[in-house]
């Protein structure tokens, strides 16, 4: 004799069995207690979640500008004037769009610069405008001697902005002209670049460039500045120095975007080493007068004059 | 053939294709029955009646499975034996039914005294049984289980790498004597060892001689390059420990989570005023710098150390040190060496990376930040004749307080490498015997006290000369 399946034990339940009533109030306790534990846990889990965000990144107060225009300042060597018409460049441009300024005397970081050329506080000046914002996104370093001759163009649109940067960087190109082995990185995305920079005929130019806040600025900047490559005596000191470290050193290569010269550092024409095509064109975003206040023949004063007119004549037919 | 209910037809078979009722459907078989009586092969199972056959096994209701589970077959018990709550949804008003209330325990009187007691007595043999296969397996495999699972993910003894320097100078440089290798194989044990009961991971970088690295090049920088190398392998790890080879481990039963990093921000100072024998300036007081800078502590945030070493009585000591996987260490890796600075301070930096670090410590304020030192004695004791030969309790071993591990820095200078780490190795088996070991030489003191004049030899003679 063949079951489909063994022979069930008597369905009588045993003498010591619980009476179904019983079962069914322990099931509503074990519920109970299982409700009052999930919501215990969504507790936890919500407070957690609170005080997580609570000591996370600081709130950014109201009224940040996000860019910051760096402009070292000699009032030592130059006239008042020629610094007021430079600051009020600036200025206009900062209220356009909402920037703010950051203006630094040389004489501030004598003590630092030691008996270095003075072109040095460029670096400490960056490092100061952050110390001083420590809210603000991108600092823009732009050298005393230019101007901002076409300041409808915000750095944003024209420079930052993911796909504008993405379309405007220089892949695997030498990062020193005009044969370094170094090439800028061939991989390199638009939202790990926390330095952007020319180079024009010969080298890098610290003379304008955009630098965002955070831990690479730092490293970045205090590297730079390094008391051993200060008292180098490198022929064209800080540019110099540029050269070497994004050469030596990959962790800054990584962060650089190497972007067309007339970006954002178009030459005048007295100016020499230009890059190809890197002399200033009318409707170009900066003009920087490079070398006029350390070559003796020429005038920083008569050169700014006319282009300074020519913008002056502008912002009035606007 | 037994079974329980008839096969299924099988659609290959185009019929019953049951061996054992229909041997031999027309429609499978070409060939008559006549000439080949069985034409499926000797055992006269066909592939597809063999299948629905397995088919049918694995998909048997077997004999009902309700009771055969451990936990099905004592759930009720637990569940008895579990306090009970009453959360007021069985009594409203506080009105208690005196009949519902701990119904289930009055049982009747013959339960408990005839069959609960045969059953009661069932399960404790039981569990006596089981308790016994699992001391005995605790026994023969806990150890290799508790390091399996510290080695595991969840261990989190994945985090940490040992980097082990090894054949110093090695190669044609310096030809190794017994000493040598003497001092080479034991360091190596003693971290393999270590590292296994913690489920820490050890890699032994070779620091054999190159001309990449020799004077005018970039003399003693292959730290940096085993570093990264290191990194590079073990993609999970977070923490890097370098050792020098002439170190020793002490103490196995510390791991690096309970004696350091669980207790980072009680430990660690970051104000190295606190300990400045190279009478650094800190903090920096420029004004261009930011607020976290110019702090004394940094932003006292014990999650932001990224390089954790300690200071012996001539600066930052590269002996024994912690550096953590991130965007700062790569950047100090890749800064630590640098061409222009190298050949300006080549000459002055006699103990080249480790004065490089110092160097960048004491100039670049972005180092700083991410830099926290720790007690000397925490990971890095000397043995007396390092860095003063009277006993220092900042910078030597002290036998009493237990300290984690031995470096013999410097002992290759005029000191003998191989006699101190033999003395700590000897020291470190004595303090770390077990019960049992403990008992054996208590009785052998016993023994030797009563039968004096064997005279100890062997231990001499295991020194190797």
């Amino acid at each position: 004799m063949q079951f489909a399946l063994p022979p069930r034990r008597t369905p009588i339940a045993p003498p010591y069995a619980r009476s179904s009533r019983f079962s069914l109030q322990r099931r509503k306790q074990l519920k109970a207690v299982a409700i009052l534990g999930l919501a215990l846990l969504t507790v936890f889990f919500l407070l957690s979640q609170l005080f997580y965000t609570s000591t996370g990144t600081p709130a950014v107060p109201a009224g940040t500008a996000s860019v910051v225009i760096v402009t070292v300042l000699d009032r030592a060597g130059f006239s008042d004037d020629y610094i007021q018409k430079i600051v009020k460049n600036r200025e206009d441009y900062a209220k356009r769009h909402g920037y703010t300024n950051f203006f630094a005397n040389v004489s501030d970081y004598e003590t630092a610069l030691d008996d270095a050329p003075k072109s040095w506080a460029v670096v400490p000046a960056v490092r100061h405008a952050m110390a001083s914002h420590p809210y603000s996104k991108y600092f823009f370093h732009l050298d005393a001697h230019s101007l901002i001759m076409n300041p409808g163009k915000s750095l944003e649109s024209h420079v930052l902005e993911k796909s504008r940067l993405e379309s405007l960087m220089q892949k695997d190109v030498s990062i020193v002209p005009p044969d370094s082995i170094i090439k800028t990185f061939s991989h390199l995305q638009a939202e790990d670049v926390d330095l952007v920079i020319t180079n024009d005929e010969e080298d890098m130019c610290p003379g304008s460039f955009i630098l965002r806040q955070g831990d690479f600025a730092k490293y970045f900047l205090d590297f730079w500045f390094d008391p051993l490559y200060l008292s180098y005596n490198f022929a064209k000191a800080e540019t110099h120095v540029l050269d070497h470290i994004v050469q030596w050193h990959p962790t800054i290569l990584a962060r650089l975007a190497l972007v067309p010269q007339r970006i954002i550092n178009s030459y005048s024409k007295d100016s020499s080493g230009a890059a190809v095509d890197g002399v200033y064109k009318d409707g170009d975003f900066v003009i920087r007068f490079l070398g006029c206040d350390t070559d003796t023949k020429r005038s920083c004063e008569k050169e700014l004059e006319p282009y300074y007119r020519l913008w002056a004549g502008k912002l009035k037919n606007e | 053939m037994s079974l329980s209910r008839s096969p299924s037809p099988h659609p290959a078979g185009a019929g019953w294709s049951s061996p054992g009722l229909t041997p031999g459907s027309g429609a499978s078989t070409p060939h008559s029955g006549f000439l080949t009586p069985n034409p499926l092969g000797a055992s006269g199972i066909s592939w597809a009646a063999a299948k629905a056959k397995s088919d049918e096994v694995r998909g048997y209701p077997s004999f009902s499975t309700r009771n055969s589970g451990f936990f099905s077959r004592s759930r009720r018990q637990l569940s008895a034996t579990l306090p009970r709550f009453r959360l007021g949804s069985g009594s409203p008003n506080g009105y208690v039914d005196k009949d519902e209330f701990g119904r289930g325990r009055q049982a009747p009187a013959g339960w408990r005294l005839g069959l609960g007691r045969t059953l009661l007595r069932r399960r404790r043999s039981r569990l006596l049984v089981v308790l016994i296969f699992c001391l005995l397996g605790y026994l023969f495999f806990g150890a290799s289980i508790i390091q399996n699972y510290r080695r595991s993910p969840l261990g989190g003894g994945r985090k940490f790498v040992i980097i082990l320097e090894s054949n110093i100078e090695g190669g044609v440089m310096e030809w190794k004597g017994a000493r040598e290798w003497a001092v080479e194989r034991n360091s190596v044990w003693n971290k393999n060892h270590y590292a296994e009961q913690w489920g820490y991971e050890v890699e032994v970088v070779n620091m054999l001689a190159k001309k990449r690295y020799s004077h005018e090049w970039r003399e003693s920088w292959e730290k940096v390059d085993l570093i990264r190398e290191t990194m590079r392998k073990h993609p999970d790890a977070e923490w890097f420990w370098w050792l020098d080879l002439n170190t020793w481990i002490m103490e196995y039963s510390y791991s690096l989570q309970e004696h350091l990093f669980n207790r980072l921000d009680e430990i660690i100072y970051r104000d190295i005023n606190a300990y400045n024998p190279l009478n650094i300036s800190h903090p920096p007081t420029d004004e261009y710098l930011d607020e976290v800078s110019r702090s004394p502590n940094g932003d006292g945030d014990a999650s932001s150390v990224h390089l954790l070493l300690s200071q012996d009585c001539g600066g930052f000591n590269l002996g024994s040190f912690f550096i953590r996987r991130s965007l700062w260490s790569d950047r100090l890796l890749d800064s630590w060496w640098d061409p222009v600075m190298y050949e300006q301070k080549h000459m002055e930096w006699e103990h080249k990376e480790q004065d490089a670090l110092e160097y960048l410590y004491a100039t670049q304020p972005w180092v700083r930040n991410q830099v926290g030192f720790l007690p000397q004695r925490y990971i890095n004791s000397f043995p007396q004749g390092a860095c003063g030969d009277e006993n220092d309790p900042t910078v030597h071993y002290q036998e009493d307080e237990r300290d984690f591990l031995v470096n013999m820095a410097g002992c290759q200078f005029g000191r003998d490498c191989w006699g101190e780490m033999y003395q700590y190795r000897e020291y470190s088996n004595l303090l770390n015997r077990t019960w049992w070991e403990r008992m054996k030489d208590k009785l052998n003191g016993v023994y030797e006290r009563f039968f004096p004049g064997e005279e100890k030899v062997e231990e001499e003679e295991q020194q190797i000369q």
